[in-house]
């Protein structure tokens, strides 16, 4: 019975080995040989398979070149980066790079996760001058010539609009707090299913790009210059106020970026999104070719509409007392993992990932979404010959301007020049969208609300 | 022991019965209707699909996929890398032609397959054999192995995780795929084995201590025993536990997303649902279509199994 | 037999503790560990790089002085008692409707026995899907067809709301467990007994007042204890189906995880939590289980 009983064990352990081995690209092939080949992980955020597959081209053509690097790839959910890295950090396996928003990047490398020695040197290598300031500085820390990160790439936020129904309505496009307003207030009805505009309600990272640029319009800021926290302002709270004012012409519930759906569908007028919807919006119109209208002549209501594509336009900067842009520039760090064979190996991986033709390939994958933040590459002929006609489609003058935008892109955490660590571990613990939430979804004061998350945010610097 | 019943009770009986139908049911025609519908008509509450879309099914099984062809910037880039050899670009080609599947059912339906039904198997004979031992044999700290045993299953699965991984990236288990593979089965094991002990302890005292005498006075073992009369005696038991088991393992997500992270090839299906919907441009159809596929194989298993397990119920197999 | 004369007392005992042993061994080594190392955790200011700092009962302290901590035990009790009375109810009944002989009652048996065996993560999604408050059936049908709100809302996303959705998703997804424990116990029922009851003239509630009832009482005993510990527990069918109810695992899982990481309280919460329930069970098995 015993034997028995041991060889079953035995057996299964052997034949879920074999599945898990088989599974996996010849384990054990990095051991076998000299000691300067080396394995670094690579993790980035670029999740989707399609991206991906892409990335991984460009991580075959450097092992080719460099035949003793081996890249390992690894997709890490934007929303899991904080969860994972810790946990690899508590447990000694930090990789040898990662690829993500910078907010994060600045947070990691405040906590002392991230090698910036490392990182500097190659900006340097790279020439500073090349980058547009704005995205470079993003990523420096409190010393001057020191960063965390170095930027790739970006994406702009602006508000998109159907220039049709607000032609017809005879409103202005939506880049002042008035109009925006107006037109939210007047699209939304509820009792035809339609509504005004999309802001962010959930308390995750949308609201905060959402209410990040409401609150720039209105000059309001989390720091002042030496660094002291002054979220208790007027302009602050006439930001939370608008914006409390605007989640109401939003549809009901707390709502994240997912309900652009709404948009696509004709029952809504307003939604803010990055520069990564014109990429959806051209799989869509993609979509409609093979789909005749004639398909749908029975279809009730006005869910689908072919001229979505040629209605929808965007206001990119919003203005108040100031203009003010917003937009999330991703970087890459180096994680101090104190091994110096895989820092050298990240680095030259990361420097080939600057060169033009990786640049652009890498660019290629979302363009519109994927914005360059190299001065030279903007004007690159092949980066504006864009697969999907995106170039095309909004012309060279408002994708100049877009990319543009990557170099005034405000956030909280640079006062004058300066970069505020602690406004990155504030955006991380996402205090500002917890207290919309608790504001439009569970009803509480603008003044408490207010007050809790300054003392959330007081506790955090301590 | 059936009466003769009104019409109205019968009518009355059958409605209950469809309800608790139409009650399990619904979310999964939900899903199957939205996995059908062309984007434009998700708008449109009805459950018809007016027009059949069977695009995400397509892609998501990669029918009809081979065509894809390479975007331009990834060919240019191989072209304009002059120190790169013909093979090692045809190499680099085909790769990248092979991958970027969408959703590689059959490899994640696999993985779940395989993790779930060995630990649920592992877990359930160390099951039969420590909850006999507490339920039928007399020995010290019995009843504190017989508590402890659920007490130590009330903390909070999550604080786990991290002494967990900790612990099997010392041993070096994280570091290869198949040792990243065993850990998950270990712990899926350690999760279930609790329970599994609880229920069928309590299940073996409700077999009369009578039968097992009689095999015991002709001289059976006590394991001669556990293998002829309790475990016939309890196969639906041991079957729900099992059951239980393999949903457990089979569905869950924390734990796999952290210990098979670095293992795209190992990913199970729940990981590769998540991935999918987490991915900016994940759309409804796909989602669904995605949930469809995850939840019809297990649907189907259980469906086979659970014949044999209602069967030997019915057939009277309990009856003393 | 004759080789040792041990007494059968000594004989089961070895043999007790053999059987045993693995099962303990390895939940030993694999929970006991980690809890106790979350107790060691709970009195440090835990900081992944630079190194953890005694700091007493602090971590404690914050804990049980935010209210929003007391919030979640509030929804963790509510959730927790909705479920587990919905899940043995809905159980029980549907057992008790299984049990009855009827046209095609072997595809019905399989047909319930779907939300129990369907991943969690392949229906959430068909479930938010239902909710949604401009797509959804569900509003469509309150709203539109029949006009029971006076507007459209977002029943799973509202922070009020969002908690009966996901005690109405809990109960829809557990109870096929409790069917399926409670109508093996049923079968078990020697049918004579109920054949004796008819012949004494019993009503249909008087047979299953004084017959099923007490047949199945220890078996709902058990399964409420079960569906008690699992669901206090409970965290990917609650955070994956709607991350605003704040049961104390996702609530724990927000401190602990989400942003900067805060492990010396996440442990902490995870020792409470311990303490409330083992209070709670200890005084169950007492009284309900009579161990």
């Amino acid at each position: 019975m015993k034997k028995w009983f041991s060889s079953v064990v035995l057996f299964i352990f052997a034949l879920s080995l074999v599945w898990a081995g088989g599974q996996s690209e010849a384990p054990g092939e990095s051991e076998e040989t000299v000691s300067q080949e080396v394995t670094i992980e690579f993790w980035t955020t670029q999740t989707q398979s399609d991206r991906m597959a892409t990335i991984q081209v460009l991580v075959d053509t450097f092992e080719a070149l460099n035949p003793n690097i081996n890249v390992k790839l690894v997709a890490v959910d934007e929303n899991d980066m904080a969860t994972q890295i810790n946990t690899a950090a508590a447990s000694n396996t930090l990789p040898a790079i990662i690829e993500s928003d910078t907010e994060s990047i600045v947070a990691f490398g405040a906590e002392g996760l991230l090698n910036s020695e490392a990182i500097s040197g190659l900006i340097e290598s790279i020439g500073p001058e090349k980058f547009y300031r704005g995205a470079l500085s993003l990523n420096e820390s409190a010393e001057k010539g020191v960063y965390y990160g170095v930027p790739y790439h970006g994406w702009v936020q602006g508000i998109w609009y159907r220039a049709d129904w607000f032609e017809e309505a005879g409103l202005e496009p939506p880049s002042t707090w008035e109009n925006i307003l107006k037109a939210a207030e007047y699209f939304y009805r509820p009792e035809i299913n339609q509504y005004g505009i999309l802001v962010g309600t959930k308390a995750e990272a949308y609201t905060e790009q959402c209410f990040t640029q409401i609150a720039m319009a209105n000059g309001a800021q989390l720091f002042d210059a030496q660094g002291n926290l002054i979220f208790d302002t007027p302009e602050m709270r006439e930001a939370v106020e608008y914006y409390a004012e605007l989640a109401k012409y939003t549809p009901p519930g707390p709502q994240t970026w997912r309900a652009r759906d709404y948009y696509l569908q004709g029952k809504m007028a307003m939604f803010f999104y990055s520069t990564y919807i014109m990429d959806d919006l051209a799989l869509e119109s993609d979509a409609q070719d093979s789909l005749t209208n004639s398909n749908f002549a029975d279809l009730e209501g006005k869910s689908f509409d072919p001229e979505l594509v040629e209605n929808t336009r965007v206001a990119t900067t919003i203005s108040k007392t100031q203009e003010a842009g917003y937009g999330t520039i991703l970087s890459f760090g180096i994680p101090a993992h104190g091994d110096e064979l895989k820092t050298a190996a990240a680095v030259k991986f990361l420097s080939y990932l600057f060169t033009p033709n990786a640049y652009v390939t890498w660019l290629h994958m979302a363009p519109g979404g994927m914005n360059p933040v190299l001065k030279e590459m903007a004007v690159n002929p092949r980066f504006q010959n864009d697969p999907k006609g995106i170039f095309q489609h909004y012309g060279k003058e408002k994708m100049a301007e877009i990319i543009q935008g990557l170099n005034s892109i405000e956030t909280f955490s640079i006062v004058e020049g300066k970069r505020m660590a602690a406004a990155s571990t504030i955006y991380s613990k996402q205090i500002i969208p917890q207290m919309i939430y608790r504001i439009t979804q569970e009803g509480m004061e603008v003044d408490a609300a207010m007050d809790w998350a300054e003392m959330e945010m007081r506790k955090l610097m301590e | 022991m059936v009466k003769k019943t009104s019409f109205l009770r019968k009518a009355l009986f059958f409605l209950l019965v469809l309800s608790i139908v139409l009650f399990s049911i619904f979310p999964f025609i939900q899903m199957i209707s939205i996995s059908l519908k062309y984007p434009a008509e998700w708008g449109d509450p009805s459950l018809i699909p007016k027009n059949i879309n069977l695009e995400a099914y397509k892609e998501l099984l990669n029918i009809g996929q081979e065509t894809k062809n390479v975007p331009e910037s990834v060919l240019t880039l191989l072209e304009e890398t002059p120190d790169l050899s013909e093979e090692q670009r045809e190499a680099i080609l085909s790769k990248y032609r092979s991958t970027g599947d969408v959703f590689p059912f059959l490899r994640y339906f696999l993985n779940s397959f395989l993790l779930s039904f060995f630990a649920a198997l592992v877990t359930v004979i160390f099951a039969i054999f420590g909850a006999y031992s507490f339920s039928r044999l007399r020995f010290p700290g019995r009843s504190v192995v017989q508590r402890g045993v659920l007490f130590v299953y009330m903390f909070g699965g999550i604080l786990l995780l991290i002494p967990l991984y900790r612990m099997f990236v010392s041993f070096g288990w994280i570091s290869i795929p198949q040792g990243a593979f065993v850990s998950l089965m270990i712990i899926y094991i350690v999760q279930t084995l609790p329970v599994s002990l609880y229920m069928l302890g309590n299940y073996f005292r409700t077999i009369p201590f009578s039968i097992e005498e009689a095999a015991l006075i002709e001289g059976a073992s006590r394991f001669g025993t556990i293998w002829r009369i309790i475990i016939p005696l309890s196969s639906a038991a041991i079957g729900t536990v099992f059951i239980y088991c393999f949903m457990i393992a089979w569905n869950e997500y924390l734990f796999a997303s952290v210990f098979l992270k670095n293992y795209t090839e190992l990913y199970t299906l729940p990981m590769g649902l998540k991935a999918l919907f987490t991915s900016k441009n994940a759309i409804w159809d796909r989602i669904m279509a995605a949930s469809v596929l995850t939840a019809t194989p297990v649907i189907l298993l259980f469906m086979s199994i659970q014949k044999n397990l209602a069967g030997g119920l019915t057939e009277g197999g309990v009856k003393e | 037999m004759f080789a040792q004369r041990m007494s059968l007392q000594e004989r089961e005992k070895v043999l007790g503790l053999v059987l045993v042993t693995p099962a303990v061994a390895i939940i030993l080594s694999l929970i006991l560990y980690p809890i106790i190392y979350n107790l060691y955790l709970s009195f440090f200011d835990v900081n992944p790089m630079a190194g953890n700092t005694y700091v007493g009962l602090e971590n404690h302290r914050n804990v049980v002085t935010d209210p929003t901590f007391w919030k979640s035990v509030f929804t963790t009790i509510v959730y927790v008692f909705s479920t587990t009375i919905g899940t043995t109810l809905m159980g029980l009944l549907v057992a008790l409707a299984m049990n009855r002989k009827f046209p095609f009652r072997g595809v019905v048996r399989s047909l319930v026995l779907f939300p129990y065996v369907a991943p969690v993560i392949s229906v959430v999604f068909s479930w938010q899907f239902f909710f949604d408050p401009v797509n959804g059936i569900f509003m469509d049908l309150a709203y539109d067809k029949l006009g029971l709100f006076s507007s459209r809302f977002n029943l799973i996303g509202s922070p009020s709301t969002a908690v009966w959705v996901a005690i109405a998703f809990s109960i829809w997804k557990n109870f096929p467990f409790s069917y399926l424990m409670i109508l093996a116990r049923l079968q078990a029922i020697d049918e004579t007994l109920y054949e004796a009851a008819e012949i004494d003239g019993a009503s249909g509630w008087h047979k299953f007042r004084f017959i099923t009832f007490p047949e199945v009482y220890f078996v709902m005993g058990a399964i409420i204890l079960l569906r008690v510990i699992w669901n206090f527990n409970k965290f990917e069918e609650v955070f994956l189906l709607t991350e605003n109810v704040r049961v104390l695992s996702v609530y724990t899982y927000y401190k602990a995880f989400v942003g900067t990481m805060e492990l010396g309280q996440g442990a902490s919460l995870a020792v409470i939590q311990f303490i409330l329930l083992i209070v709670f069970i200890l005084f169950y098995v007492k009284r309900v289980l009579k161990w």
